[in-house]
């Protein structure tokens, strides 16, 4: 860990802040969007993957004056995009099992973005048992209740079963290492987000698993690296950031530098990437969020912030 | 057993190289398994070195020196030393003398192991030096090169350096991971002779097959 890493990750982080900033209005929900969501992946997931990388902006406060402002305009941009809250409430009325209005308003409360109606029937449907027992893959248990611990919800005889949680997920089982496959990664990088609420609380993540993502993570971002599987790379490195003692390799992060564009983008993968501006945010909108994220930890965690001990 | 591959090829000087080809690891059915050595095999491992001399001087370190004769004059060195100790002869580099140097620094993990892969046929039981003591040094860095092989799917370089694992393991080194399902992993994932060897090699170091 070195000044060099404050140095880049700040670079790269400023400007794929800077191109979600720029590019937002690429990002914004048809004018006849309702509750329902044909496709809720399209336009409605990114803004709430856009939302969670600036609250991190705002939550590190690491960033200079133009990336914080940068980031509470796109808070304020997709909040207008939900309504202001609303359009999550109406979702959650009509649809009580569904747990992306409680995500996707997480980083909203995280930054005082606060809709009442929706926070008191979150807080009756997710005490639910019928709620709570929806199957969902384990690292995703573990994103809705990182989400409630973020609104309020992870308390008294509501209060989530973490070890428990955290044992069931892939990650859990400290599998043997050479077998993990690219879906797999994700589920490591999410379930190491979701347990330290992306590096705030690096000791959420248990001893053992602590050691076991310490010793393997080097050879997973090898690996993806040497394939140019940016995105992948971009969030292993974050979960680098999320760890008691940081990951923070100067070469990882002159690698990721040099395979950012001049305007920002940072590309998902090593494929060609389109002219269009429209197709060009549809592809790369999601690893220009997680180069934001990992970014701003990196310079926090260089710095030696973070780690804010629950 | 290896006087009689001699004996019953039909190109001598064929099987002399296929000799000089496997090396330290002729040797392993003596160290691991069963099999009797016999003044016979001895003179056929003195002949293979006869027929194909090794360098007559040891080459500088990489990265001073080239690293492939230096790989190689390792592996000769391990071949004599180990005739030595078969056969009693004092000393050892009877037949190729000792290179100077060993991949001490493993910082760079990812170059280091693929190194120690190439030096692999040091990992038996019978042989010890710096290379060895390189190994015990860097278990973590061993074990993350097996992992980062398996993973790009270089099942050979894998089984090879699996073998300083099992090596390790064997002497009571604690591994950051367990060698046993890897090594079955590459023996059934992995193709050729040369794997298949080093596979069968690591599994007599960790206890696998009885000897």
């Amino acid at each position: 860990m070195t000044a060099s890493v404050t140095q880049t990750a700040h670079q790269v982080s400023a400007q794929a802040l800077a191109w979600l900033h720029a590019q937002r209005e690429c990002g914004v929900l048809p004018a006849d969007t309702t509750a329902d969501l044909g496709d809720p992946d399209s336009v409605y997931k990114p803004l709430g993957e856009t939302a969670l990388a600036a609250s991190l902006v705002l939550r590190e406060s690491a960033a200079g004056s133009v990336e914080l402002s940068q980031a509470h305009e796109l808070m304020e941009f997709c909040w207008r995009q939900f309504g202001e809250g609303d359009m999550l409430y109406e979702r959650l009325l009509r649809y009580s099992m569904m747990t992306d209005p409680l995500e996707t308003y997480a980083p909203f409360a995280r930054c005082g973005f606060r809709h009442e109606p929706l926070e008191r029937l979150l807080a009756h449907t997710s005490a639910l048992r019928s709620v709570r027992a929806v199957e969902v893959v384990p690292n995703r248990r573990l994103a809705v209740a990182n989400a409630a611990r973020v609104v309020g919800l992870d308390q008294g005889g509501h209060a989530y079963d973490w070890p428990t949680l955290a044992r069931a997920t892939w990650l859990g089982a400290t599998p043997e290492p050479w077998l993990v496959d690219w879906m797999t990664g994700y589920c490591v990088t999410h379930t190491v987000f979701h347990l330290t609420d992306w590096g705030a609380n690096p000791t959420g993540l248990p001893d053992d698993l602590t050691e076991y993502v310490t010793t393997w993570l080097p050879v997973w971002i090898d690996i993806w690296a040497e394939i140019e599987q940016w995105d992948l790379v971009a969030e292993l490195m974050i979960v680098g950031c999320c760890l008691k003692e940081p990951y923070c390799a100067p070469a990882d992060w002159e690698r990721l530098a040099r395979a950012q564009h001049p305007d920002g983008l940072v590309p998902r993968d090593g494929d060609p990437v389109p002219d269009d501006p429209a197709q060009r945010f549809n592809d790369h909108q999601h690893t220009a969020v997680v180069a934001a994220i990992a970014g701003t930890l990196a310079v926090s965690r260089t710095l030696g912030g973070a780690a804010d001990p629950r | 057993m290896l006087a009689e591959h001699v004996e019953r090829a039909d190109d001598p000087k064929a099987a002399l190289a296929a000799i000089r080809v496997v090396g330290a690891d002729a040797f392993a059915p003596y160290l691991l398994a069963e099999a009797v050595f016999h003044p016979d095999d001895a003179a056929a491992v003195s002949q293979s070195f006869a027929v194909f001399p090794p360098a007559v001087s040891t080459p500088d370190p990489p990265p001073s020196g080239p690293a492939e004769p230096w790989i190689v004059a390792w592996r000769d060195w391990a071949t004599a030393a180990l005739l030595a100790r078969l056969t009693g002869t004092q000393g050892d580099g009877t037949l190729a003398p000792r290179p100077e140097g060993a991949p001490t620094d493993h910082t760079d993990w990812q170059r280091w192991s693929v190194r120690m892969s190439q030096l692999s046929p040091l990992a038996l039981p019978a042989l010890d030096g710096p290379v060895h003591a390189a190994a015990r040094a860097a278990p973590l860095a061993l074990a993350r090169g097996a992992t980062r092989a398996v993973l790009r799917r270089d099942f050979p370089t894998a089984t090879r350096i699996v073998r300083w694992l099992a090596l390790l393991h064997a002497e009571g080194v604690r591994l950051p991971l367990d060698p046993v399902p890897l090594v079955e992993h590459l023996r059934l994932h992995g193709g050729g002779p040369r794997l298949a060897l080093d596979a069968a090699i690591a599994r007599r170091l960790l206890g696998l097959e009885a000897p």
